[in-house]
């Protein structure tokens, strides 16, 4: 029952966790986490590793001890049962197990939980607004400088293989910063997330959430996150698009009015275009 | 076919003519019987189960590949999702673990002759056919700019259905969760009357087999739970109405998180009315199996005592990505994760029951053994997901959507099975053809884990839920779900045809077709039971172990 | 009960219609819900039979108020669902009473009655712990809405230090605890009424019952005035009402449903009276009237938080009318 499967799974996961491969998108027929790119994300795949080698534990347990009793303790080969119901022992055992299981899962849990949420000093904040049915995002230091801007997503004759991730203008972010993410809503509800950074906060019309990240150096590039929170008819066609670049080309970037095509005229440098 | 019925063959059943059944119309609208109105039940979830099922089986199709094929738009799609989930939920598998198992076999199992308030035992089920309605009307008339019917997801959260659903499609929507409440409600009150108050002599509390605790305490959930719902559904009634309140509405005050609190205060405990008496059922099974009493009985009973508990206090674990306070998020975290201990005793209790035993893998027993492995998959993705940190990746993918089936589909659809075929003879009176029997389990358990194992990995890698259309990096694994899907609807046939052939065929079912092993009540009275059973009451014996 | 004899006390009921009947009128009333409320067809004036029957009753109903002439009918099915309704009850709950003067309720009975009163009592009480959450929720938090999106939320600063910025609220020691003490008058009559009954007297019996249902209407009628002045209010720039502002969402739903529920238990309680009228009940049986009885306490008792908390304690944070 479902023995190859599980095989499969933890060896999939051993193999997710040794390689290294660069991906910041969903991989093709992937069956893992994405990678990770920011320091949350490290630690959440380390957390989910771990609760996965438990539970998968857990599960292989069950499924040998049923297997040696559907087989030990079949009709044929015992044909008289026993009548024992109660053994104290057995049963305390197996209450205080699952109980130490758990205590030893939720330290490592809530040391994520609040690394998540406790905002450090961060050095710069963008705004993310929701609406039905594309993001808008605003650079609230940089108000002089970068105007707030539409994302919106592109149609399949543009956008080619990277339909549904692609937009027509990424949100642009320096590398190695710690970035605070203010996130509202228009309207509906909508989610803002990215996997690669382990982030996810939804976007709630008349409120204000805060998230935070920040990319780790060398891990420039352009990430890709969907709507996740059911916003009606387009739901699944708000794609998020940030592209990661470094803290010099940044400047440079915001100093051309959050311009691209002046960036690549520039410095030459990787651009959404180009990616 | 050969035909080869499991159980042994009896002449009992089919000889109760001699009981004053009314008239077919008086019988079966007017009903104030337990069991016929148990068998209503029945015949109402399968049905839902089809209508829940072909919209399940088009989402599938729609999805075996990225592009939009089948359906109009993303809002269609949408519609489809969210009345997939309301109907199997409140349709399907309510209906037929409390109203049709319940019905048919707490009174039975207790010692009771009917329920305590039959007339009202009747109004319980027919609002739910008139729920149900309301649901169909839904789909027809208009929804949302995009089109007809209501896609705001089962959970219906604001402002998606309140300003972003302005047709009545959603009106009659809350209509109908409002009548299929208030059946659940009045049902709760009837079952736990029955009960407290009518279990037959000597029957005390701790000797009530566990399939009548499961229901007890599920009754009190639903008695909890499902008004803060009905209060809930009354605030986006209103909120909907032009110039009517703002609960939900930011611009006059209002929060529309609130309602996601309120929802899941009823939301959570619901899972939980799904699973209990889907636990009872296999108790009973696997003891019977195993021709042995439930190991640990207190344990058992008392565990689901705690499920119960422990069910109201952890609601928020849905939502993990609302923006909530970091501590409240730290608390649900922990007491979600203690939900996973009183399971656990019952996983471990149920596998202590079967060792000694002698065990017979009959049909039931096959869907009791594959819903304890499949549970404690569909479990520990639930330990997973507990887990505030990592949901924050996991939240609103294909993950959750896997960790529910696994825990509903076939949690609780194993559970109704494996009832079902326990039961099915002393409900009918007929044997059913092993087979037949066996081909739809087969299809069924191949067919569910190939659809909903793959979403773990579909979930993992990061695809969101309700999305009718998907980038080209997940069609592998949605590709293989579909086709598990397809395996799945041959299982459904096999179902229907081993009813069809054991309706032809009438191989009667004796008293007791199970023999040693089976020893509550109900096996000791005729297959089918007489329209009026326990005349006399049974007495319960003090030696008598009675689960 | 053909066959053996029946052994046991238990009351089995042969099949009756009501609750088949009530799955009817439940149809009937809930698509009238949504025609009168949201109305099933636009007013375009293409097809007027259906219009007159399926649009928007609501809207016909303010515009007969406002007196634009457009007249329609879509009030009709609620009205219909609701007559039938009544009708079910009434028949349901003859049938009751007759069973019980024939003896069916035997002690055993009696419990299960007993039972089934107090979870229909706690699930009551369930449902207005939706709405007091509601109202905690607006009242307590209001601190956290501050710091919400002042594009969306006008004012969002204004929640710092109040409620709700501009909101006032009811004045609870005018009507409201007038409110209060008819309604724990009406506790004490109706223990009267019960008292007496057990002890045989049927007058004071009669007395108890009558005044408590005189209360009950008292307190309706008070009810009805405060909201007709908050009405006016609200037009003087008032804040609390029903479709300005949350809070005066909350204020209204929450004594709405009080008040529905004063009105269920005051129809209740005159059942029982004319029962008692008519010469029903017995000194040591008489559950139908304790049923009323424990009801109206649970109504009494919802109106004593309601006081505590929506009256007394929003008042502290929100300016008074
Ligand atoms: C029958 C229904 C059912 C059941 C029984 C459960 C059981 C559990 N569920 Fe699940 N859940 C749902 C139905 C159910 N759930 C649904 C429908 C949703 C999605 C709703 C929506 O958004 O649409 C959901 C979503 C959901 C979420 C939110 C995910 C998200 O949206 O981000 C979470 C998070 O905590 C969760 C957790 C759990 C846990 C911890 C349990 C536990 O009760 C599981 C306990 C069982 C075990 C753990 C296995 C057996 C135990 C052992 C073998 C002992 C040893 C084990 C350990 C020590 C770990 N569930
Ligand atoms: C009990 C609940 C239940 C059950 C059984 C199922 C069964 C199935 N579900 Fe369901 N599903 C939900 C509850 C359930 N689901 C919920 C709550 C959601 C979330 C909705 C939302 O997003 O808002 C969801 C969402 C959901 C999605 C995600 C949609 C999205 O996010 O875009 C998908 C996609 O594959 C899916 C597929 C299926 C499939 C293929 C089955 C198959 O297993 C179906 C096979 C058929 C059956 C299992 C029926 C057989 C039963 C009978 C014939 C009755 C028998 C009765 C008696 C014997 C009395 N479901
Ligand atoms: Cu925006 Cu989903
Ligand atoms: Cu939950």
């Amino acid at each position: 029952m479902g023995v190859k499967r599980l095989t499969l799974a933890a060896s999939a996961a051993f193999f997710a966790m040794t390689s290294a491969a660069f991906a910041n998108k969903p991989t093709d027929g992937g069956y893992w986490l994405q990678d990770a790119a920011t320091p949350v994300m490290v630690e959440l795949t380390k957390l989910h590793n771990f609760v996965f080698w438990i539970i998968t534990a857990i599960t292989l347990f069950v499924m040998v001890l049923m297997g040696y009793i559907m087989f030990r303790f079949s009709e044929k080969r015992n044909p008289v049962p026993s009548k024992t119901t109660h053994n104290t022992l057995i049963e305390v055992i197996w209450t205080v197990v699952p109980i130490i299981i758990l205590l030893v899962m939720v330290v490592p849990s809530m040391k994520l939980l609040y690394m998540q949420d406790a905002l450090p000093e961060t050095e710069m904040t963008i705004k993310v607004t929701g609406n039905t049915w594309n993001w808008e995002y605003a650079y609230p230091d940089l108000e002089d400088q970068v105007e707030a801007f539409i994302s919106n997503p592109l149609e399949k004759d543009d956008a080619g293989d990277l339909y549904l991730l692609k937009t027509d203008a990424a949100l642009v972010v320096p590398v190695d910063t710690k970035i605070k993410v203010l996130v509202t809503s228009s309207n509906n509800l909508h989610s803002f997330a990215v996997p690669a950074f382990g982030v996810k906060m939804d976007a709630v019309p008349g409120r204000i959430n805060e998230t935070w990240f920040e990319v780790l150096p060398g891990k420039e590039g352009t990430y890709y996150g969907q709507c996740s929170e059911l916003c009606g008819v387009n739901h699944y066609k708000m794609p998020i698009e940030v592209e990661v670049v470094s803290k010099d080309e940044f400047k440079r970037w915001v100093a051309n009015g959050g311009s691209f095509r002046k960036v690549a005229a520039l410095g030459g440098t990787a651009t959404a275009a180009q990616e | 076919m050969v035909a080869i019925p499991e159980g042994k063959v009896g002449g009992y059943g089919a000889h109760d003519d001699d009981d004053d059944k009314p008239g077919f119309f008086a019988r079966w609208f007017y009903s104030t019987n337990h069991k016929d109105i148990g068998t209503l039940y029945l015949i109402f979830g399968i049905i839902s189960g089809l209508i829940g099922g072909y919209l399940s089986f088009m989402m599938r199709m729609e999805l075996a590949e990225p592009g939009i094929q089948f359906f109009d738009t993303g809002h269609q799609y949408n519609v489809f999702a969210s009345m997939h989930g309301l109907i199997m939920i409140f349709f399907m598998v309510m209906p037929a673990v409390i109203g049709g198992f319940g019905n048919w076999f707490v009174p039975i199992m207790i010692g009771a002759p009917d329920m305590a308030f039959p007339r009202m035992n009747n109004l319980s089920f027919w609002l739910l056919p008139v729920a149900l309605i309301c649901l169909l009307i839904s789909f027809a008339v208009p929804g949302s700019a995009s089109g007809n019917g209501f896609g705001g997801g089962w959970v219906m959260y604001p402002p998606l259905s309140t300003s972003g659903a302005p047709g009545p499609a959603f009106d009659f929507i809350i209509i109908g969760l409002l009548a299929a409440g208030f059946s659940s409600i009045f049902g709760a009150i009837n079952f736990i009357t029955t009960i407290l108050n009518m279990r037959a002599p000597g029957m005390t509390m701790h000797k009530m087999p566990l399939f009548a605790w499961s229901v007890l305490v599920t009754a009190f959930l639903l008695l909890l739970a499902l008004p803060v719902l009905a209060a809930s559904l009354f605030m986006l009634f209103t909120d909907r109405i032009d110039g009517g309140t703002g609960f939900f509405d930011p611009a006059m005050g209002g929060d529309p998180e609130m309602f996601q609190h309120l929802f899941w205060f009823f939301g959570h405990p619901e899972v939980y009315i799904m699973i209990l008496p889907a636990f009872g059922i296999v108790s009973h099974v696997v003891s019977t199996f195993s021709k042995k009493p439930i190991f640990g009985y207190l344990g058992m009973a008392y565990a689901m005592v705690a499920i119960g508990v422990v069910g109201f206090v952890v609601w928020a674990h849905h939502m993990y990505t609302v923006g909530m306070d970091v501590d409240l998020k730290a608390y649900f975290l922990a007491a979600t994760l203690v939900i996973a201990v009183p399971t656990g005793v019952k996983i471990f209790s149920w596998l202590a029951t079967m060792w000694g035993g002698s065990i017979r893998f009959t049909i039931p027993m096959q869907w009791a053994l594959a819903f304890i492995f499949l549970f404690v998959v569909g479990g520990v993705t639930g330990v997973m997901l507990a887990n505030a940190g990592v949901d924050v990746a996991l939240h609103d993918t294909y993950y959750v959507v896997a960790h529910f089936h696994y825990v509903l589909s076939m949690g609780a659809v194993f559970g109704i099975f494996c009832g079902f075929y326990y039961w099915f003879g002393k409900m009918s009176g007929y044997l059913y053809n092993k087979w037949l029997a066996a081909a739809h389990f087969w299809l069924f358990f191949i067919g569910v884990n190939v659809i909903f194992f793959p979403q773990h990995f579909l979930g993992l890698n990061g695809m969101p839920r309700r999305y009718i259309d998907y980038p080209e990096e997940f069609e592998l694994w949605n590709q293989v779900s579909s086709f598990g899907a397809y395996i799945t609807l041959a299982g459904v046939f096999f179902f229907f045809a081993m009813l069809v052939e054991a309706f032809i065929r009438r191989r009667p079912a004796s008293e007791n077709y199970w023999g040693e092993g089976a020893t509550t009540l109900e096996w000791t009275l005729p297959s089918p039971p007489p329209f009026h059973i326990f005349n006399t009451l049974p007495r319960i014996e003090d030696t008598d172990d009675g689960h | 009960m053909a066959g053996h004899a029946v052994e046991h006390d238990y009351h089995l009921i042969p099949p009756s219609p009501w609750p088949f009947l009530s799955g009817v009128a439940c149809m009937i009333w809930g698509l009238g819900m949504v025609v009168f409320f949201a109305g099933l067809v636009d007013r375009t004036g293409e097809s007027p039979m259906m219009e007159f029957f399926f649009a928007n009753g609501l809207d016909s109903l303010k515009s007969t108020m406002t007196g634009d002439g457009s007249v329609n009918g879509g009030w009709i099915l609620l009205l219909l669902g609701s007559l039938m309704a009544a009708y079910v009850m009434y028949g349901w709950w003859r049938d009751v009473a007759r069973e019980s003067e024939a003896g069916d309720h035997t002690p055993v009975v009696d419990i299960g009655l007993r039972y089934g009163m107090i979870m229909f009592i706690m699930q009551e009480a369930m449902f207005f712990v939706g709405w007091f959450w509601m109202f905690f929720e607006l009242g307590l938090f209001h601190k956290v809405r501050a710091t919400w999106n002042p594009d969306i939320l006008e004012n969002a600063a204004g929640y710092a230090d109040s409620m709700a910025p501009g909101v006032t609220s009811v004045n609870a020691w005018h009507l409201p605890l007038m409110n209060t003490l008819i309604l724990l008058l009406s506790g004490t009559t109706v223990t009267w009424a019960h008292h007496a009954l057990m002890h045989g007297d049927r007058k004071g019996a009669k007395w108890g019952l009558f005044l408590t249902i005189a209360l009950g209407v008292l307190f309706t009628f008070l009810q009805l005035i405060e909201y007709a002045e908050l009405y006016h209010l609200r037009e003087t720039g008032h804040e609390a009402w029903i479709g300005n502002d949350a809070y005066g969402s909350a204020f209204f739903m929450a004594t709405g449903f009080h008040g529905l529920h004063v009105l269920i238990g005051t129809i209740f309680l005159f059942v029982c009276w004319a029962r008692l009228m008519k010469g029903g009940f017995k000194p040591e049986k008489h559950f139908g009237f304790e049923a009323a009885a424990w009801y109206w306490h649970f109504v009494d008792v919802v109106w004593l938080f309601l006081f505590a908390f929506v009256y007394i304690v929003f008042a502290i944070g929100g300016g008074v009318h």
